[in-house]
């Protein structure tokens, strides 16, 4: 049981980098990305080839290398945001909304029969997979997986922060702003094309960390079992954690992984039809994002707004009260008609 | 009055489709002045709004903004030579708080990159709380205090307005081009709206307004531009157009033509 929970949380933790990389995207710069699931597959691909060693038939993959485990990590995160690059960069440069998503739903899909049916590349449907132990072998399989834990524990933790301080920073804002209003922001002299770009290369890049962590836990990686639509599962994780606020989406994931992910798996199916209780997961996956939606769409812990600092921060106290609507709904009454208003 | 010209506009044409909406428009516009821009619907006022800030290229002519060229540059490297446009609508950013829109109107560019936000996280919080309080004292300035720390998408058209100005307050830019800025608007708050463009060009900003309200460009601006049919037909003191011929006719139709 202890190694059963071990692995749910190492998974969540793992899928929290993935949904916090989907969130700066999708959150602050409003892109809608169907393609962030290549950029962690491809996190997972490049990690598992740079470490396993030279394919040996009739496997085949390219590069077949092997490299300290922290290398593999930091190439396959560069490999990752240089296909990003190019994918932004067509997707950002004019297409928005749903114009945008359907680009890169396409992207993904493209990629997807490239890696499935062109064997030489990663050994097409029968993926790649190869034991393979960052930590040089010296410990027990269980003493291992409570490691590994408490590694992606941290590493979640670090990114958290990263991407706390960038939400809050600056750039965070100006990027929310051009979300808003493209035009807007642009005649305050920001560029664009370029903030979404920029949040789109750094969310891309914490979805291929995500995959190089991933690739170290499952030692395998094949497109049969791990279809792109795998990603609405994140998006439900973002939705009920709060769209916007990192500590939401770390949140969200965890709920969704730990809750429903997992849980569900102890639904009995009839004997006859295996197939249900997987069946059954995705239809509550799909009725959790639709009453989200319905009664509370910015999710458990909305979108931080910034305040002059007068404001008593509102943030797990946030979790009891109603939230305001964010975008999904029509106009918020005026809180104040009256130039004296609520002052605090 | 004989300042040097901030904004030079030689002779550019649009057309959009088979409309000529601007048709060898021209005119000067000199630094410290407010001046209307008045005309009758379709006349191409906002479609020279569009040429000058870069959201249209114009097909012929020339744009200067300071002596430099600008048709061909994009919206936002016009806007970082120091011209700020508004919209017929307001456009707030609508899920940040009212202080963060100004903020953003106010913040230097520089800070805005992934790396700085990371590595000086911190110091650069330290220099937005102090430039809290001076963004807060503007704010008092727009009516806005009570609603500093809401959503902007929840205040009222009037206020959105107000919030727009507080924006270019913060921005300083050195010409402002206002496009119908009392569009919706109560006469009580057309006042402050008067006054606050006045207080625009008091900080050291350049105005061009656009607004079919006449009594109020009489009172707000220095100078008038008239357009019609893509160009312009008449610039001068507001009382020295007001018994030029084509003026009237332009505004109030011709029955002779």
């Amino acid at each position: 049981m202890l190694q059963y929970w071990t692995a749910i949380l190492t998974e969540a933790a793992i899928f929290s980098v993935l949904a916090l990389g989907i969130d700066m995207i999708w959150g602050w710069a409003g892109d809608f990305d169907l393609s962030a699931y290549a950029y962690f597959a491809l996190g997972i691909y490049m990690t598992i080839v740079l470490t396993v060693g030279k394919a040996k038939s009739p496997v085949e993959y390219v590069l077949g290398l092997r490299l300290p485990y922290p290398l593999a990590v930091f190439i396959a995160v560069v490999v990752v945001v240089a296909f990003a690059s190019i994918i932004g960069a067509i997707a950002l440069r004019s297409l928005r909304e749903v114009y945008f998503s359907i680009t890169t739903l396409g992207a993904v899909w493209a990629i997807y029969y490239l890696v499935e049916n062109f064997t030489p590349l990663f050994n097409g449907y029968n993926g790649v997979y190869g034991l393979f132990d960052p930590m040089g072998g010296g410990l027990s399989y269980a003493a291992y997986h409570y490691l590994f834990l408490g590694f992606c524990l941290l590493a979640l933790f670090v990114v958290y922060l990263m991407v706390q301080r960038l939400s809050r920073s600056p750039f965070g804002r100006m990027v929310r702003a051009v979300r808003d209003d493209e035009r807007a922001a642009s005649v305050y002299g920001r560029n664009v094309f370029w903030a979404k770009y920029r949040t789109y290369l750094f969310g891309a890049g914490l979805a291929g960390f995500a995959g190089g962590l991933f690739a170290a836990y499952i030692g395998a990686f094949n497109p049969l079992d791990w279809k792109p639509t795998e990603i609405f599962v994140l998006y439900a994780a973002i939705l009920v954690g709060g769209r916007g606020n990192p500590r939401g989406v770390v949140l969200g994931s965890f709920i969704v992984y730990v809750g429903f992910v997992e849980m569900t798996r102890y639904i009995p199916s009839p004997a006859a039809r295996p197939e249900l209780g997987p069946a059954l997961r995705q239809i509550l996956i799909g009725l959790l994002i639709i009453l989200m939606l319905k009664f509370r769409p910015s999710g458990l812990l909305p979108e931080r707004l910034g305040t002059d600092g007068t404001v008593p921060r509102r943030s797990w106290r946030g979790l009891l009260s109603r939230s305001k609507p964010l975008s999904l709904a029509g106009e918020v009454e005026s809180t104040a008609d009256s130039p004296e208003g609520t002052a605090t | 009055m004989s300042a040097a010209p901030l904004l030079e506009i030689e002779g550019i044409s649009k057309s959009f489709g088979g409309v000529v909406a601007v048709d060898n428009c021209s005119m000067t516009i000199r630094e410290g002045t407010v001046v209307g821009l008045i005309g009758p619907n379709g006349a191409g006022k906002s479609s020279v709004i569009d040429l000058v800030s870069g959201f249209e290229r114009p097909e012929r002519g020339s744009v200067r903004f300071a002596g430099v060229e600008v048709v061909g540059k994009r919206p936002d490297a016009i806007s970082r030579m120091g011209l700020i446009r508004t919209f017929q609508t307001p456009r707030e950013w609508r899920d940040l708080s009212v202080i963060d829109n100004v903020r953003v109107g106010h913040s230097d560019l520089k800070r805005e990159t992934i790396w700085r936000s990371l590595r000086f996280g911190h110091s650069m919080r330290r220099e937005e709380d102090a430039e809290t309080e001076e963004l807060r004292v503007l704010m008092t300035h727009y009516r806005l205090d009570g609603v500093r720390n809401d959503r902007a998408v929840g205040l009222s058209g009037g206020q959105k307005r107000l919030l727009e100005f507080a924006r270019i307050a913060a921005a300083k830019p050195r010409l402002t081009i206002l496009d119908e800025p009392m569009g919706g608007v109560n006469p009580v708050l057309g006042e402050r709206i008067g006054e606050a463009i006045r207080e625009l060009k008091k900080a050291g900003s350049t105005v061009v307004v656009v607004e079919h309200n006449l009594p109020f460009i009489e009172r707000t601006c220095d100078e008038v531009v008239v357009m019609d049919l893509g160009s312009v037909i008449a610039q001068g003191p507001f009382a020295e157009l007001r018994d030029n011929k084509r003026v009237v006719d332009a505004y109030l139709g011709n029955d002779d033509e």
